[in-house]
């Protein structure tokens, strides 16, 4: 038998390729299986029980404290003693004491709680490893009904719609600027977002900070930023498309839309989750701020369609996609807060953003590739960061 | 579960919120009340809506008992006179035998304590002579880690128990030694470990009474019981997690002693507490008259409540009027609702 060429090789791929791909395959297996048996050498008992429960949220009731936690460690275990406060309480877990890896369990304790005051609960498991979780403020949690589910559309209202729809009404003037100005315009979008996305992505790392190791939170983070970006970069690539130039800027509009939408949904579940633990008391002071900073989201989104002429509906459709995920985000973090989901978002939300301004770096570069401007790019880009970062101030 | 939030980190700066608002109008008023109330309105407000409800009282089911080889009930009123003889000299002579042992103890349902114990038990045996006696306590490690037995009393140095002072300071696992001493002063003492780090030899379990009678005598009672109260460090980071009275948080809560209208009671009272700085006794629906160290025969307080450093120990005489449930406890009472919490059932 002769040995195929090189490109015999690449291109056929046969039953001998099979097996050859096979054959580390069944040397892993074997290698596994006698590691299993015969340790490998190696002690690898641990001399402790290496046990995680994540108390995942609290829910307070009249007269009772529910905990919702999930065994994130590597063997079973079982919960085997609750303190609140400093005082042993009997409790009651949901199904079972046992917790198998990665189950899930309601710990319920009757316990007289008062409105306003902070608490200390501390879960022993029976091999006398303490888990703790510190309630802030003690108050009844929301539960899904008309006026609590009103409060969170209020929230993302406010937090999210206002200020973008503010945002967009600056259309009518900016149609009025020459070409300098709306290179500066761009540039600035450009600035606002690398912004935007960094904070976005600084609040998925620090959520992953909260997820359970088990879930790999910052593997997490690139997947969903990675995935994102290049999911958007294949599905609008301006040269696979006879598309005007027109409609590549509506494009684009839509793909910031989007990520700042996906972002206003982070924000939305934070703020959510946060006043599901009373850890938030919104001051007009602190709204007035919120509508300053997220005012600049909506002269992001509309800043590439400037020149040309969008349909009332588009950009009340541009402003909803931007800012009604505020919405959603307060009634999911509010309702089922899941760190799981923020992180996810998040990393989504970082990946379009990023997107879109590279996107908008791009098309100030082709704008401008007769006659370049570094210094209303350079001012543009800058000034948005500023933006977001001095009106940051007020509601830090 | 505090960290939520971050660019939106407009927290903690009070006002009831906008979220509870039903409408623009209520976000406006709120508002208002946010400028010049400050923080505070916040926590006052919502008392008059709610509080209270829940009936659950501190507490925890039961232990197993005969796996852990000790029924607190029945240490209460166990005395070890030891093995009695007379020496040529006319002297009683006293003989104990104490192993040191590691034993695994279920001090609330479902967690077991890696204790460190003499003769399996926590506390240890309680050894009780007269003035005067001659003690001969051997004792023999059987645990893995060198170990002794550190009387409060009067003893020559080489019977001190502690490292330094000859064999009798550590005895080695598996080796033992025999600690001779005549009973003196009579009072209420205790014993324990004294090899270092000290605190960690103590904590894990090897403590004890040490009762020495007056040749007189004390005056007759009813009933005599002793108690010891110590933490439960269970997750070894030097704060004590439970609270207890012979070996198992809540379990005169659970199993009151019996007592009846009328009865002398007399309490042999010891705090081996580690961690922490005091702890006490407190008796409900009587009075008691407490004799500090057991050392004299006239009480120096006739009270409630008692506080004991550690090491420090009491002699306790009191008497129930009524019958009923009536509890006894630390009032430190954050140790009574992690463990040190009890209940006398005064019978008619």
């Amino acid at each position: 038998m002769t040995e195929p060429t090189s490109s015999e090789i690449k291109n056929r791929f046969t039953l001998r390729t099979f097996i050859l791909l096979l054959i580390p395959i069944i040397l892993l297996v074997g290698v596994i299986s006698l590691f299993l048996q015969t340790g490998g050498g190696l002690n690898l008992e641990s001399p402790a029980p290496l046990e995680t429960l994540t108390i995942e949220r609290y829910q307070l009731e009249r007269g009772l404290i529910k905990l919702n936690v999930q065994n994130t460690g590597p063997t079973t275990l079982t919960v085997a003693s609750v303190i609140i406060s400093d005082a042993v309480m009997p409790f009651e877990v949901s199904p079972s004491a046992e917790i198998a890896r990665l189950g899930k369990a309601v710990i319920k304790v009757d316990y007289a709680w008062t409105t306003g005051e902070a608490y200390n609960v501390r879960v022993f498991t029976s091999n006398a490893i303490p888990f703790d979780l510190a309630i802030p403020v003690a108050f009844v949690t929301p539960q899904p009904e008309a006026k609590t589910f009103w409060s969170f559309t209020l929230i993302g209202l406010y937090v999210g719609v206002i200020p973008i729809f503010l945002g967009i009404f600056w259309l009518p003037a900016l149609r009025t600027l020459g070409k300098k100005w709306m290179t500066f315009l761009m540039a600035i979008t450009t600035g606002l977002l690398i912004y935007l996305g960094l904070d976005t992505l600084n609040e998925a790392l620090e959520q992953a900070a909260n997820l359970p190791a088990t879930y790999q939170g910052i593997g997490l983070i690139g997947i969903g930023a990675v995935a994102t970006y290049l999911l958007l970069e294949m599905i609008d690539n301006p040269d696979s498309t006879n598309r005007s130039e027109a409609a590549l800027r509506l494009s684009i509009a839509w793909r910031i839309a989007l990520g700042i939408g996906i972002h206003n949904l982070g924000e939305g579940l934070a703020i959510g989750a946060a006043y599901n633990v009373g850890e938030i008391a919104l001051g007009t002071f602190l709204v007035v701020g919120f509508i300053i900073q997220n005012i600049t989201e909506g002269l992001g989104i509309i800043a590439p369609i400037v020149r040309d002429r969008p349909t009332f509906g588009q950009l009340a459709l541009l402003g909803l996609v931007g800012g009604a995920p505020a919405i959603f985000g307060a009634w999911i973090g509010g309702y089922t807060p899941s760190p799981f989901l923020s992180v996810l978002f998040l990393a989504i939300g970082t990946g379009a953003i990023f997107q879109v301004a590279v996107e908008i770096w791009k098309m100030i570069q082709r704008d401008n590739k007769r006659e370049p401007m570094p210094a209303p790019i350079f001012s543009g880009v800058l000034t948005g960061m500023l933006l977001l970062w001095v009106t940051g101030i007020f509601i830090k | 579960m505090t960290n939520k939030f971050s660019r939106r980190d407009f927290l903690k700066l009070g006002g009831a919120g906008l979220v509870t608002a039903a409408g623009a109008t209520a976000v406006l008023t709120q508002a208002n009340a946010s400028t010049e109330g400050g923080a505070k309105k916040h926590f006052i407000q919502p008392h008059q809506q709610m509080d209270h409800g829940g009936d659950g009282l501190p507490g925890v089911g039961e232990v197993d008992i005969k796996k852990n080889g000790f029924d607190p009930t029945e240490i209460l009123y166990d005395f070890d006179y030891g093995k009695v003889s007379t020496l040529p000299s006319g002297q009683t002579l006293r003989e104990y035998e104490i192993v040191v042992i590691n034993k695994n103890i279920e001090v609330v349902p479902g967690i077991e304590f890696p204790a460190w114990t003499y003769n399996g038990r926590i506390p240890g045996p309680t050894l009780r002579a007269t003035e005067g006696d001659r003690i001969r306590i051997t004792m023999k490690n059987g645990s893995n880690h060198p170990h002794s037995m550190h009387f409060h009393g009067f003893h020559p140095a080489e019977m001190d128990g502690v490292p330094g002072t000859g064999p009798g300071g550590m005895v080695e696992p598996g080796q033992e030694f025999v600690y001779e001493f005549d009973a003196e002063p009579f009072g209420l003492h205790l014993y324990h470990c004294h090899v270092f780090p000290l605190a960690r030899h103590i904590a894990k379990g090897l403590y004890g009474t040490l009762i020495i009678d007056p040749k007189e005598g004390r005056p007759p009672v009813d009933q005599e019981m002793v108690m010891v109260m110590h933490g439960i460090d269970i997750d070894f980071d030097d704060v004590n997690d439970f609270y207890a009275v012979n070996g198992i948080p809540f379990y005169y809560q659970n199993h009151p002693i019996q007592i009846k209208v009328g009865e002398k009671i007399r309490i042999y009272l010891v705090n081996i507490l580690e961690f922490d700085f005091v702890n006490s006794f407190h008796l409900h629906a009587t009075f008691f008259n407490y004799y500090p160290t057991g050392t004299s025969l006239t009480p120096s307080e006739f009270t409630d409540t008692i506080i004991q450093g550690q090491a420090q120990r009491g002699i306790l005489e009191f008497t129930y009027k009524f019958p009923g449930m009536y509890m006894f406890h630390a009032h430190v009472t954050e140790f009574a609702e992690l463990g040190w919490n009890g209940m006398f059932e005064v019978l008619p």
